[in-house]
């Protein structure tokens, strides 16, 4: 607790939820830290029910929409993205719009509220923008009754699901060309569409080696590196900062992604940026596994121009007061550190993203 | 096709000894044989297009294994592929539209077709072109089962169209259709070099230096073009050691009257810094925008970069791939013939393989090409204009359908 002390003098920057979601999915090793967790978030958990429950439907659905995202998010094998056009599509389930652009429009609200209940996570807000212009789209579509839009709406958007499961095994099928035997990679923090893609490639009886980062504060890499070792993959954890030190053995670093921004770069979790820049410098290939939903309409010009999502950070000892602590969760990583782009819609350039973005929203 | 068969293996035959090499002449004798292979074959009554395209792959598994090297075979393979799916589309496009006519003339059918009651012929076409374009973020969210069901009720579109008569007529027309888009995709093949040479001036201009290393022939018509638009430009030309095609290149280049001087290969660098432009041809352009080249244009991509000279690669488009150079340095090179190096008789007592263990000490490696990245490249001319390298991929998916692209792997496993 003296440690929940000593980080609150600066209490304004609460965890944010994209970063709950990360934690609760990944299954944080540590134990201090579900405690830490337990004791940070109540405030902030308690703001955001507070956010969530004053408006339990005053005519719209609006408070429905969280609560449906929410419990959409708890699901372990859902994606964020995933969740948020669950949530879309049981706005327009309990609909009771009788125009297209009635419906539209209760939608952008939800959409809306959705997004700025939690700022910080980029697939959430991806995932709506595509679901809406999805919708926009259909409702162009002057053949259709109304109903019938509406129940193709819902099914599509209840098949989101699947579609994202199927997203990450194109991406696995697609990278199997990229992994050759006897090749040691590196990967960075836990990621499902890179763990489905060793998965793969380890059924097709490919030989290699992984070195997984640790993935400081959360562990996430030990998650992974304990999944890998019971696929039977060797494995070989590093500390974060020993990357460079490592980097000669390795053949090729593996990334996911939060989200993939409209310059082709990427946004991920802290130290992507750190390890593209020494496998830059030492002419590695790095490959990022991302789904398509993934791409945002974003363009940050450095690291700091994004909202930044926050975490706690266990340093084990109490952190002086008046000491700041960095607790921002991710980077962003410019394109031209990145060698190519593994997703469903094919292996793409960086640069490819901005007009696959711009074909969708001009 | 019995009576394909050996024009078939005598190709493949041709190919594996290396009779045919260059990949303007593979890429133009694959289309043509395609193109026999195409109006030889029997079209069955139902599902014609994929029985074709299934032909088609049979024979485009055995040319592209003849000899992998030659990445314009697998791509004139896939191009064929695309070209009938497209033509396939069209021709049910047409006949859907055709379907929904006569069900809006009897109203009975109209009301009886439960099947797809929302989706007009319109929307099923659509959805049939995004089935063939490549998957983009547009048609994530769209209905795929709707792609399956339209093979369905394309295939019974044809079903009953041939039931109601002239389905002789309309096979002949789906034929028909690919034979000629074939011929027009040889004449695409053949014409390349007009196409790019078209815009020559715009890149040469008056009193500036050329670089190129080797011959291509589409280096040289692209400077023909300019010395026939009056431009007047001196030419570097490197050997291009072992085969030293260029020399063949100074002496064509001199018969037109271009001022042209030979350096080595290894003189390059020291020459760059006088140089404006680098322009070369190439072996293929893979798609991430690096390039396969003839050996030793990395060396003078490299020197092009360190003196920041633009480094143009002329290409047509038969030699776009749409593979990725996973590991250019292993696959994708065939080693030559030591005899191009030096001379046997002079080192002959070096390659006595009867010393020591058998392996003699003299080795020759004689590897035919180099991989270029794409960060080297500025800029790709082709026959529809010009590309940056972060381009192609655009290009190749217009070109090729998604799924043709792993044609080579099907037939390895």
């Amino acid at each position: 607790m003296e440690l929940d002390a000593a980080q609150n003098p600066n209490p304004e920057p609460p965890i944010s939820a994209y970063y709950q979601t990360r934690a609760e999915h990944h299954a944080v090793v540590s134990s201090d830290w579900l405690d830490h967790a337990a004791a940070a978030a109540s405030l902030p958990d308690a703001h955001a029910d507070a956010d969530a429950a004053p408006p339990p439907s005053p005519g719209s659905n609006g408070g429905g929409v969280i609560e449906e995202f929410n419990f959409w998010r708890r699901k372990p094998e859902a994606a964020e993205a995933v969740a948020a056009i669950m949530a879309l599509a049981a706005v327009i389930r309990s609909s009771r719009a009788t125009t297209m652009m009635e419906l539209e429009i209760e939608l952008k609200k939800a959409s809306d509220k959705l997004k700025s209940w939690d700022a910080t996570s980029i697939s959430l807000s991806a995932a709506c923008d595509l679901f809406m212009r999805f919708v926009t789209r259909t409702s162009h579509l002057e053949h259709e009754k109304f109903d019938a839009a509406k129940s193709r709406l819902i099914e599509r958007g209840e098949k989101f699901g699947e579609i994202s499961l199927k997203a990450r095994k194109t991406i696995a099928m697609l990278s199997q060309d990229f992994i050759s035997d006897g090749c040691t990679m590196l990967v960075h923090g836990y990621s499902r569409v890179v763990l489905e893609i060793l998965k793969l490639a380890a059924s097709n009886r490919k030989l290699f080696r992984v070195l997984c980062t640790e993935g400081r504060p959360d562990r996430t890499g030990l998650r992974m590196s304990n999944e890998l070792a019971a696929l039977g993959i060797p494995v070989k954890v590093l500390i974060d900062s020993a990357v460079a030190y490592s980097m000669d053995e390795v053949d090729m670093v593996f990334v996911g992604a939060d989200g993939v921004v409209e310059s082709g770069g990427i946004i991920n979790m802290m130290g992507t940026y750190q390890i593209a820049l020494v496998a830059h410098s030492m002419n590695k290939p790095l490959y990022v596994a991302a789904e398509s939903y993934k791409f945002a309409r974003l363009y940050p010009l450095d690291q700091k121009d994004m909202t930044p999502a926050h975490r706690p950070i266990d340093f084990g000892v109490p952190i002086p007061a008046g000491v700041e602590v960095e607790t921002s969760a991710r980077d962003y990583t410019p394109p031209q550190y990145l060698t190519l782009l593994l997703t469903d819609l094919g292996v793409l350039t960086p640069s490819v993203v901005s007009d696959e973005l711009i074909q969708l929203y001009l | 096709m019995p009576d394909m068969q050996p024009l078939i293996s005598d190709f493949v035959l041709k190919l594996k000894r290396r009779k045919v090499e260059g990949s303007h002449a593979v890429a133009r004798q694959t289309a043509e044989l395609l193109r026999s292979v195409v109006s030889q074959h029997r079209m069955g009554s139902t599902n014609q297009a994929a029985a074709l395209a299934d032909a088609i792959h049979a024979v485009g598994e055995h040319l592209i294994a003849a000899n992998p090297i030659e990445l314009a075979v697998g791509n004139t393979v896939r191009r064929v592929l695309h070209i009938i799916k497209e033509e396939d589309i069209s021709f049910t496009a047409v006949g859907i539209e055709g379907l929904s006519v006569t069900a809006v003339s009897d109203d009975e059918c109209d009301s009886g077709n439960d099947d797809l009651p929302t989706l007009s012929a319109a929307v099923l076409a659509s959805h049939a072109r995004n089935a063939l374009r490549a998957p983009s973020l547009q048609t994530l969210l769209d209905d795929i089962p709707v792609s399956t069901a339209l093979s369905h009720s394309s295939s019974s579109a044809g079903d009953s169209d041939g039931k109601t008569g002239d389905k002789s007529l309309k096979t002949r027309k789906l034929k028909h259709d690919v034979i000629a888009a074939i011929g027009d995709l040889i004449e695409e093949i053949d014409t390349c070099y007009d196409q790019i040479s078209e815009q020559a001036v715009e890149h040469i201009h008056q009193n500036e230096v050329i670089l190129t290393l080797g011959r291509s022939r589409t280096v040289k018509e692209f400077l023909y073009a300019a010395k026939e638009k009056k431009r007047s430009f001196r030419v570097f030309v490197a050997e291009g050691a072992p085969r030293y095609q260029g020399h063949v290149l100074a002496k064509e280049l001199v018969e037109k009257g271009v001022q042209t001087t030979v350096i080595t290969d290894s003189a390059v660098f020291a020459m760059i810094s006088r140089v404006n432009m680098v322009i070369v041809g190439v072996h293929a352009i893979m798609a991430n925008g690096g390039v396969i080249a003839p050996v030793g244009m990395n060396m003078v991509a490299l020197a092009a970069q360190r003196h920041a000279v633009p480094f143009v690669v002329v290409a047509g488009s038969h030699k776009l791939c749409p593979l990725y150079p996973h590991n250019p340095e292993v696959l994708l090179n065939e080693l030559k013939s030591p005899s191009d190096l030096l001379d046997f008789g002079e080192f002959s007592n070096c390659m006595n393989f009867s010393t020591q263990d058998g392996t003699p000490l003299l080795n020759v490696a004689n590897p035919t090409f180099d991989y270029v990245p794409p960060k080297l490249v500025s800029l790709f001319i082709t026959d529809t204009g010009g590309h940056s390298p972060s381009y192609m991929y655009r290009l190749i998916s217009e070109y090729y359908s998604a799924d043709d692209l792993v044609v080579r792997q099907k037939s390895t496993s």
